[in-house]
């Protein structure tokens, strides 16, 4: 597997024949009432990559997430991993295939402690039977797994969770809690990740150590990344390829230098009346 | 024909007034109220006292028994208990209108006299006027309920749509956190609402009294079918509250014209309307919107963002500071159930006769208790039918051990094999239910099996139930004093065991956050199924044992409503402690044994108002006594230990992987090689 590293200049991995797209959705709809959310949004995540999602507030983006994480199942449209369909699947299911998500407002264990979250995240997924059968091995009573406990660590230490390991996180800032839902998505050794507002609740530094992991995820272990997020800036700058929402339809996609220059997206996010005559033109989806 | 509808609008009248009041509170204040029917008994206990023991006329008792004792009641419980719920998670505001309606009933027997009451008057003076209306007679009591009924609905949408305070309680209905930021006190709106809604308990509570009987049991028939119409009305919904009550008082009296008058069938058919009621309407709202929960529907982003999290969960918020490190493996921690497990060990052979019996029964009830501590305590679901799950492990005990000559231990775990898969059902019937919602199905369940199921002959044998004799070898209550408390011990390992191990991290993931849950590959159906099953079946395990214990497997021992003492109980203790479901039953034999040994009987009621003051206490300490204690405890002996630790200078520093294997952990190596 050929890593791609953010911010070059190499052709978008958006279109590359041959290979199978970790996760892709086709012709998406999503209805909400008389309300169209989403309107037939096509979207590739190739493997290894950094995929883009922008829009402003109320495009739709946060709905096309659940209905690719499987909370919400669309009106229309089909939901591929790794070139099976999983329009239908359980969003538990997903999860054990390897789609791993973030949530806008963390959904954490408010009563267990950081380290439970990571140690659950990655019992499930290595060791899924566990769940029923400690019930009869009396693994309650015995102390964890040296194995676990060290790989464990390392991955809290990647995210400076280490010295708050053994709190509950119901005290935690909104930042830490963040962290502590990423080091459970990538606990459950993910192929793709969905990543909803990263720069929400984190500062300048964490933003940075987050991004520095999922390069070096990326990278090496073939991770693939979708990052859901308004401010565009951040997104231009860590992404290989960007898909632009407004109103539930796509209204541009490319490498961050073409979504700069599209006027389509210049009009979605700084006013229609500047460029309201290409906007017709250049806004249909492919 | 006629006759019977007018009847029925006239029953219908009380039942769309107690279903007004319970939606009104909830809708206002997020309190589902499990008090209405004992605040509807105390109400109208004052009343009958007024009117029939101290001979005064209707009018002046009427005024003072519902309209100014009902608004202090109000006021009393808002002040004392509600206001602390606000932002308290359902199952403690549960438990604690819980407590309100166990602690009720003694109060009322100690404060106006423990008489037989064999009927009881109603608003009309005897004997009462009849009217009549197209060839139909209605009587002035039926009158009177529907003028009320007219009066509540017309004076409320007057109040509610044309005056400022109207304004005010809408705006708190939509989104209390915006309405106390707009300067408006809720504290005051709220306190009004309890002073109205109680004065509505009141009402329906003497209207009632005169067809349902002026007891607890006919009361709770009230509230049964109020919380039919409650939960059709998705909680918060006047207008379908009241029409559903009113269509259901019609039915439940036309269809008495095509039943035969005084067969056990008639009296099942009636008392189970409300419940189908309820269930028709859930299954409906099920497959229209895929899922139904009272907190989709309230209030703003700014509400939520304040709302407790963590589902039935109490102990998350008073926990947050605590570092926990004790949840794997073994721990020191363990050393204080294990001591007082030890201590209850000696007590068999220490006790004697009496208190020996008792001690028996109460070890058979922590058994009881124990599945509340598996599907409250670690499920966080709200199952207000352990009762009926005992008593189907009792009554399966007795007719197989009585009736088919099966050894009697082995009857005990037939019964709860039998239990099991019905919890099993309940579960999968609940799962797409919100925290409330599976509170109110499993107590209409609970309702269900004791008035169709546990009132057969072959269970019931009028009130004697069916004899169910101990094996040879525990006919000494101290054997079998043994044996309940090594059941106990070993279900208390397969708990702690569960909750300390890989599953109990994920009942917990559950318990916290579905969505998160799902997200990291659980299935919320499977963790909630295993929670309903080993409830039931620890349930039903308990209650043979306690069929066994007195010899008898009576039904009534097993009423849903005595049930909910029994979850008061247990969380004022704790509701999550091993410790606490043992000391729990202890405490539910041995303190009336107490009362009634060495005080005068008279006192016989104050266990049971001290069980429900115990469950008021729990507004103010969520966590129960026993959890309390040991927090204390515990971090007292982290001090201790920490101490001893840094003598002996042995820190423990995290040892890498050695092997980490290819497929298994890669992002892990990736991340150690980076650093």
């Amino acid at each position: 597997m050929t890593a791609t590293m953010p911010n070059t200049d190499a052709p978008t991995p958006a279109p590359v024949p041959g290979t199978t797209p970790v996760l892709e959705c086709r012709g998406v709809t999503v209805r909400f009432g008389g309300v169209v959310a989403v309107d037939s949004v096509s979207i590739v995540v190739p493997p290894a990559s950094i995929i883009g999602l922008v829009g402003p507030n109320g495009a739709g983006k946060s709905t096309l997430f659940s209905v690719l994480s499987g909370l919400h199942r669309p009106n229309a449209g089909k939901v591929l991993f790794q070139g099976t369909d999983i329009t239908t699947m359980s969003a538990g299911r997903r999860a054990r295939r390897g789609l791993a998500r973030t949530f806008q407002h963390p959904e954490v264990f408010a009563g267990l402690t950081v380290r439970e979250h990571v140690q659950l995240a990655h019992r499930i997924s290595r060791h899924r039977s566990r769940i029923w059968t400690d019930m009869i091995t009396g693994r309650g009573f015995r102390p964890a797994d040296r194995n676990e406990v060290a790989r464990i660590d390392v991955l809290l230490g990647a995210l400076n969770l280490a010295d708050i390991a053994d709190r509950p996180v119901a005290g935690l800032p909104l930042g830490m809690t963040r962290l502590v839902e990423i080091a459970r998505a990538l606990a459950t050794n993910p192929k793709v990740l969905l990543f909803d507002e990263p720069s929400s609740g984190l500062d300048e530094e964490e933003t940075e150590q987050v991004m520095r992991i999922f390069r070096l995820a990326v990278e090496h272990s073939g991770l693939s990344l979708l990052l859901v997020e308004h401010d565009v800036a951040m997104v231009l700058s860590l992404c290989d390829y960007v898909n632009v929402l407004d109103f539930g339809v796509k209204i541009g996609e490319g490498t961050p230098d073409e979504i700069r220059n599209d006027s389509a997206v210049r009009a979605a996010y700084f006013g229609d009346e500047i460029v309201a005559e290409t906007h017709p033109a250049e806004g249909v989806a492919p | 024909m006629l006759d019977y509808i007018l009847a029925g609008i006239a029953l219908g009248s009380i039942y769309a007034i107690a279903a007004s009041g319970i939606v009104i509170t909830y809708a206002s204040s997020g309190v589902l109220n499990f008090a209405f029917g004992s605040l509807a008994y105390f109400l109208a206990r004052f009343y009958y006292f007024l009117d029939t023991e101290r001979g005064w006329d209707q009018i002046p008792a009427v005024i003072v028994a519902v309209f100014v004792a009902g608004p202090v009641l109000g006021a009393v419980l808002y002040l004392a208990l509600f206001r602390h719920l606000r932002l308290a998670t359902p199952l403690i505001r549960i438990v604690a209108s819980i407590g309100v309606s166990v602690a009720l009933p003694p109060a009322a027997l100690m404060i106006f006299g423990n008489d037989t009451i064999t009927s009881a008057p109603g608003l009309a003076s005897a004997p009462v006027r009849a009217y009549k209306f197209f060839g139909a007679t209605m009587d002035l009591n039926q009158v009177i309920a529907l003028a009320s009924v007219l009066t509540v609905l017309i004076v409320g949408t007057l109040v509610l749509q044309f005056t400022d305070v109207g304004l005010k309680v809408r705006a708190m209905v939509d989104t209390e956190a915006l309405t106390s930021l707009s300067g408006v006190s809720p504290g005051k709106i709220s306190i009004c609402v309890w002073m109205v809604t109680t004065s509505l308990a009141g009402l329906a509570g003497v209207l009632v009294a005169p067809a349902n009987g002026l007891t607890p049991g006919g009361m709770t028939q009230l509230l049964a079918a109020a919380f039919a119409a409650v939960v059709a009305a998705r909680l918060r919904s006047l207008p379908a509250a009241v029409a559903v009550a009113m269509a259901m008082g019609v039915v439940t009296d036309v269809v008495q014209k095509y039943l035969p008058e005084n067969s056990s069938l008639t009296h099942a058919v009636l008392v189970s309307i409300p419940i189908f009621v309820m269930g028709a309407f859930l299954l409906v709202y099920i497959r229209v919107s895929g899922k139904i929960d009272e907190e989709s529907s309230t209030g703003g982003a700014l509400d939520r963002a304040i709302q407790p999290v963590g589902g039935g969960d109490s102990s998350s918020a008073s926990a947050a500071a605590a570092v926990v490190r004790s949840r794997t493996g073994w721990s020191w921690y363990l050393v204080g159930p294990v001591a007082i497990v030890g201590i209850v060990a000696f007590l068999p052979g220490t006790l004697n006769g009496y208190w020996l019996t008792l001690l028996a029964g109460g070890l058979a009830y922590s058994v009881i208790l124990l599945s509340f501590t598996m599907t409250v305590g670690e499920g966080g679901m709200i199952w207000l039918c352990q009762a009926s799950f005992a008593g189907c492990g009792a009554v399966v005990t007795a007719q197989f051990s009585t009736n088919h000559g099966i050894d009697p231990l082995l009857s005990v775990l037939l019964g709860a094999l039998i239990a099991a898969p019905i919890g099993l059902v309940i579960g999968l019937l609940t799962i797409r239910l919100g925290n409330l919602y599976v509170a109110l199905v499993t107590l209409t369940v609970g309702l269900l099996a004791e008035q169709l199921i546990f009132t057969r002959d072959i269970f019931f044998q009028d009130g004697l139930g069916v004899a169910a004799d101990r094996p040879a070898f525990l006919s000494d209550d101290r054997s079998f004093a043994f044996l309940a408390l090594a059941v106990f011990v070993v279900l208390s390992i397969i708990v702690v065991n569960l909750r300390r191990s890989t599953t109990g991290l994920a009942l917990a993931a559950v318990r916290y956050s579905e969505p998160g849950a799902r997200s990291v590959g659980l299935s919320v159906l499977g963790m909630k199924l295993l929670v309903s099953a080993l409830g039931a079946f620890i349930a039903a395990l308990g209650g043979g044992l306690l069929a066994l214990n007195y010899g008898w497997a009576r039904p009534t021992d097993f009423n849903t409503f005595g049930g909910l003492v029994w979850l008061a109980v247990l969380v004022t203790i704790g509701l999550r402690s091993i410790t606490a479901a043992l000391l729990a039953g202890l405490t539910f034999t041995l303190v009336p044994g107490i009362f009634t040994t060495y005080l005068s009987p008279s006192w016989g009621n104050i266990p049971t108002l001290l069980f429900g003051l115990g469950a008021i206490g729990v507004a103010v300490n969520p966590d129960g006594a026993v959890a309390q204690n040991a927090r204390a405890l515990q971090s007292l002996f982290a001090k201790v230990i920490g101490r001893l630790k840094r003598d002996t200078g042995a820190p423990t520093l995290p040892v890498p992987p050695k092997n980490s294997d290819a497929a298994d952990g890669e992002l892990v190596r990736v991340l150690e090689a980076s650093r």
